[in-house]
This record gives C-alpha cells, sequence and structure tokens, in this order.
C-alpha cells in the first residue's frame, strides 16, 4: 500500500514536471508587461499581434511550413516504394537496405547537418531552400517507413495477389487495393514526419541565413539573446499547434497505447 | 508481366539513389575531410589533436556524464509514472489525457521546452519563488549555467520516450504470470523483481538506448541552458562548421561523436537483446 502511495505521488510530480514549462510559457505570452512575467500581469493578446506585424516571423512560419509540407511529401512517395520492397522481396542487402534508411533515426543530427553544410558547399547547394529540404528528408522518412511496414503483411498480401489473379494491372491493383490498406500507416507517419520537420533545430541550423530562417533556428538564435512575451507568444503557438495534431492522431488512430490488453 | 527483378528494382531505386546522393555522400565527405589536410594530404593529425589534448577528454567526460544522469532519471521517474498510467489509473479518459500531455512535449521543439524552464529556473523563476517561499533556501539558488539545470532541461525533454517504451512493455505482459506467481505463495516484491521486471526490461533498455543516444548528441538544451559556461561535445562541433570553418577538424569532431554513438547503442542493444533472451 506505501509503494503504491510513493509511485503515486511520484507519477503526480512527474506529471507536473511535464506539463509546468508548457502551462508557464502560455501564461508568460499573454501577460500586459514588456518583460516576461509569470503568472501573468494583465491578459492581452498583443504579443500575437506583434509578431504577425513581424515580416521576418512570418516568413519564417511559411518557409517552416513549405519546407516541412515538402519533406513529408517527398518522404512519403520514397518511403512507399521501399516499404514495399523491404516487406514484398528477398534479396541481398534487403537487411543493409533497412537498416540505411532507418539508421537517421539514431544519428546524431547535430552530425549530418554538418555535413550537408560541407558537402553543399562542394555543389553549391548549401544554405537554400534545396539544401533543408534533403536533410528534413533524410530524417523524417524513416518515421513513414515504420509506420507504413508493419500493415504489409501476409494477409494484406493475399488480398493484393487476388487483385493480380482478377486480371488488375500492377498499378491498379496498387491504387484500388494496396493504397487504401496502409493509408492510415501514411497518414500518422506522415504527421510524425511533418512535426519532426517543423520542430527541428539541429539539422536546419547549417544551412539557414537571415533571409531563410525556419521558426525553430530563428527561436533559437533570439533566445540566445533576449527573453521577451514575443517568444513566448511564438512557443505558445508551436504547443497549441502540437497539441491539435495530437488530439487529431488521437482521435484517427487512437493514442491509449498504455491500456492493459483485454487476455481472450 | 513484369520480372520480379525489374519491380524490384523500380521500387527501391529511387530511395537508395537519395540515400546515397544526400546521406551517404555528406558522410562520406565529412570522413574523408577528417583525414585529409588542406592540400589533400592523407593525416590522422585531426584525431590525433582530439585524442591527445585533456580538454576533449574533459568535454566528452561531461557529455557522457549528463547523459548517463539523464538515463538513470528518465528510468527513475519515468519507470513509476508508466506502472502508474498502466496499473493504477482505473479511470480511462484521465489515462488518455495524461498520454496527450506527455506526448505533447514530444511534438514541440527543444527550443520551446528549454525556453520554459530558462523562465523557470531563473534568480527570481518560478522554481527560486517556490524554493524561497517555503523556506527551503534564503536566496535564490544558481541553475542556469549549471549541470544541475542542463539536467533538469533534459531529463524533463526525455522522459516521454522511458514512459511510453516501459508503458508499453507494461501494458504487454499477461497479468496472469503475476498472479501465478502469487498463488504460488511468492510476496509482491519478489513477484516484480523476479517476474514483472525482468519482462519490461526490453521495453526499459529500448527506451534508456533512445535517450542516452539522444542525449549524448543533444545540442539545443545545453546551449540555451549551460548560458555559455558548460560546453557539451556537439557544441564543438557546431563552432567549427558555423564560425571557425575547419571541416577537417569538425569532420573528425563528427566522426568522433557518431563513431562514440553508433557503439554504445549497438553494445546497449546486445545487454537487451540478452536481458530479452534471459527473460
Amino acid at each position: 500500500m506505501i509503494a503504491r502511495l510513493l509511485i503515486r505521488i511520484v507519477a503526480l510530480a512527474a506529471m507536473a514536471y511535464l506539463v509546468l514549462p508548457l502551462v508557464v510559457i502560455i501564461g508568460a505570452s499573454l501577460t500586459e508587461t514588456s518583460y516576461l512575467a509569470f503568472p501573468p500581469q494583465g491578459l492581452t493578446l498583443k504579443w500575437f499581434g506583434v509578431l504577425f506585424d513581424d515580416p521576418s516571423y512570418v516568413s519564417a512560419f511559411i518557409t517552416s511550413t513549405l519546407l516541412a509540407l515538402a519533406a513529408t511529401g517527398v518522404a512519403v512517395l520514397l518511403a512507399v516504394p521501399a516499404s514495399l520492397a523491404l516487406a514484398r522481396y528477398v534479396f541481398a542487402g534487403r537487411a543493409a537496405a533497412a537498416s540505411l534508411l532507418m539508421s537517421p533515426l539514431v544519428l546524431p543530427y547535430v552530425v549530418l547537418g554538418a555535413a550537408l553544410l560541407q558537402f553543399g558547399t562542394d555543389f553549391g547547394l548549401a544554405r537554400s531552400f534545396e539544401a533543408l529540404l534533403v536533410g528534413h528528408v533524410v530524417i523524417v522518412m524513416p518515421f513513414v517507413l515504420r509506420s507504413v511496414l508493419p500493415l504489409l503483411t501476409p494477409e494484406q498480401r493475399a488480398l493484393e495477389e487476388a487483385s493480380m489473379d482478377l486480371g488488375g494491372t500492377p498499378l491498379a491493383t496498387f491504387f484500388l487495393v494496396v493504397l487504401p490498406q496502409i493509408r492510415g500507416g501514411i497518414v500518422s507517419g506522415a504527421l510524425l514526419a511533418f512535426i519532426s520537420s517543423w520542430i527541428n533545430v539541429e539539422l536546419s541550423i547549417f544551412n539557414t541565413t537571415s533571409a531563410l530562417n525556419t521558426i525553430p533556428v530563428k527561436m533559437f538564435n533570439y533566445v540566445q539573446y533576449t527573453i521577451d512575451p514575443t517568444i513566448a507568444a511564438v512557443s505558445a503557438i508551436t504547443i497549441v499547434a502540437a497539441a491539435l495534431v495530437i488530439i487529431l492522431l488521437d482521435l484517427l488512430i487512437g493514442l491509449d497505447m498504455l491500456s492493459e490488453r483485454q487476455q481472450p | 508481366m513484369i520480372a520480379p527483378r525489374t519491380t524490384l528494382a523500380l521500387l527501391l531505386f529511387a530511395p537508395l539513389a537519395f540515400f546515397a546522393a544526400f546521406f551517404l555522400a555528406p558522410m562520406a565527405v565529412v570522413a574523408l575531410a577528417s583525414f585529409t589536410t588542406d592540400e589533400g594530404g592523407l593525416t590522422f593529425a585531426h584525431y590525433a589533436r582530439i585524442l591527445l589534448d585533456q580538454y576533449h577528454w574533459d568535454v566528452l567526460w561531461v557529455t557522457f556524464r549528463i547523459a548517463l544522469a539523464t538515463t538513470a532519471l528518465c528510468l527513475l521517474i519515468g519507470f513509476p509514472l508508466a506502472w502508474y498510467l498502466v496499473r493504477i489509473v482505473r479511470w480511462r479518459s484521465w489515462r488518455r489525457a495524461c498520454v496527450i500531455l506527455i506526448v505533447v512535449p514530444l511534438f514541440t521543439s527543444n527550443i520551446v521546452r528549454s525556453f520554459g524552464w530558462m523562465v523557470l529556473l531563473g534568480r527570481t523563476g518560478l522554481v527560486n519563488q517556490g524554493l524561497m517561499g517555503m523556506g527551503l533556501t534564503e536566496r535564490p539558488i544558481r541553475f542556469l549555467g549549471t549541470e544541475t539545470g542542463i539536467l533538469i532541461g533534459m531529463v524533463y525533454i526525455l522522459m516521454p520516450f522511458v514512459v511510453l517504451s516501459v508503458g508499453n512493455a507494461l501494458a504487454k505482459i499477461d497479468t496472469a504470470l503475476e498472479d501465478a506467481s502469487a498463488d504460488l505463495g511468492v510476496g509482491p516484491a519478489r513477484t516484480f523483481w523476479f517476474v514483472t521486471l525482468p519482462l519490461c526490461l526490453p521495453g526499459a533498455v529500448s527506451g534508456a538506448i533512445m535517450v542516452f543516444a539522444l542525449a549524448v548528441s543533444a545540442y539545443v538544451t545545453p546551449a540555451l541552458l549551460s548560458g555559455g559556461q558548460i560546453t557539451v561535445f556537439s557544441m564543438l562541433i557546431f563552432q567549427q562548421y558555423s564560425s571557425v570553418f575547419d571541416f577537417h577538424y569538425g569532420g573528425a569532431l563528427s566522426v568522433t561523436l557518431l563513431v562514440l554513438t553508433l557503439v554504445l547503442v549497438t553494445l546497449a542493444g546486445r545487454v537487451g537483446e540478452r536481458g530479452r533472451r534471459a527473460a
């Protein structure tokens, strides 16, 4: 009983620890003072207005969103055929190909970012949208692979073969049979990919400039020198956006992965 | 009818070509630069500069000390939280809300999360106000620019990984095994130690590996919470590529971090694999 109580106390303290910084940021973004205050003094949305009047923030928002969308799109286009190949075929180098495509998950992003800058400098690709894009595609592709691969099961395969036996062309089979079956995995993988691109600093920071900047990198450079309610407002927007995406994911695929499985 | 080989080649060509061009090639360029001089001659001088200099060993030690402490604390706090969510909470909606609250930070940038702690841990921040209000300290404690401050931020950022992977493993355990142990007259503590813990060890190990790998290569959180007082390894790499522009030395630093991370991740994976087989 005492152990149970102790676990309860630690767990609730841990939850408070996880939530506190987010609450503080959202609270601080609403203060009327020109310095950061928590609890906020007075309530105002003026810092959000300041943000949207600043063209550099607006353009960073646009760059981040376009980058995340493009990276997710390219990653899906590459990951879906790759997962079909990895799930369906036995070939020499299959394990190597799989670990190559998954390896960005455990690689230090700082190293990859530095590598892309150096490599890009040799080819005139450095510090451009394209340089950011290829790096982001590399780091987000594993998320799509990881959520599509488990869906390509033998049962799924059987339906695909049935379609082919009935005279369906490979393309028709893919679009009418396979795609609907793996759509859930593509959507959840794409959402994870989008988010990881949207919040990335370590990779982007090498290839951004003051004219071509993403939101997280801009915030990073700003926070090192000044802390004010504007930066709290940007942060608050990203927190609310993340919460919305997660609630969407929860409704879509259900995030309650911690419920004990019912014994049959 | 298209031959299977052709289909396979069609499916794999684009993804592999993309990874070769924008992942393997850049990495190869870095590795190559780390072994060459400006004139293109072969040299090990950049590695010698790292390995023979006490300063680099100090930075490595700080980096690994922070990463190890982060991993240990994440397990220590994350395990009870996972246990609470899986075994103690009976109200589904509350568990669902908790899972969402644990995942939201994961989907928020490191900057935002570290920034939250910059505000909280400042001289007049909420943490110091609280500590002084409770009479635990008379003067504000300095957190920013200390290892404690970095640790608070890193544990905060990485704990959700442990909670999710341990929680997943706990939820999959067939409770009949624990009941059987209890029926055989084994006390709850021994049942936990000999039945439950080994069963969720693989989840804990994979969570810990993830946390450790991310902690060793973390850049943003230490950069923001160290206030320039403490240097971790990734900061050295960043300096070389952003202000010093020594790609040879920077390359050697990158390769060092990469090799160390991969070796440790592989080792930990082996240990986890053995644990899984023993379980």
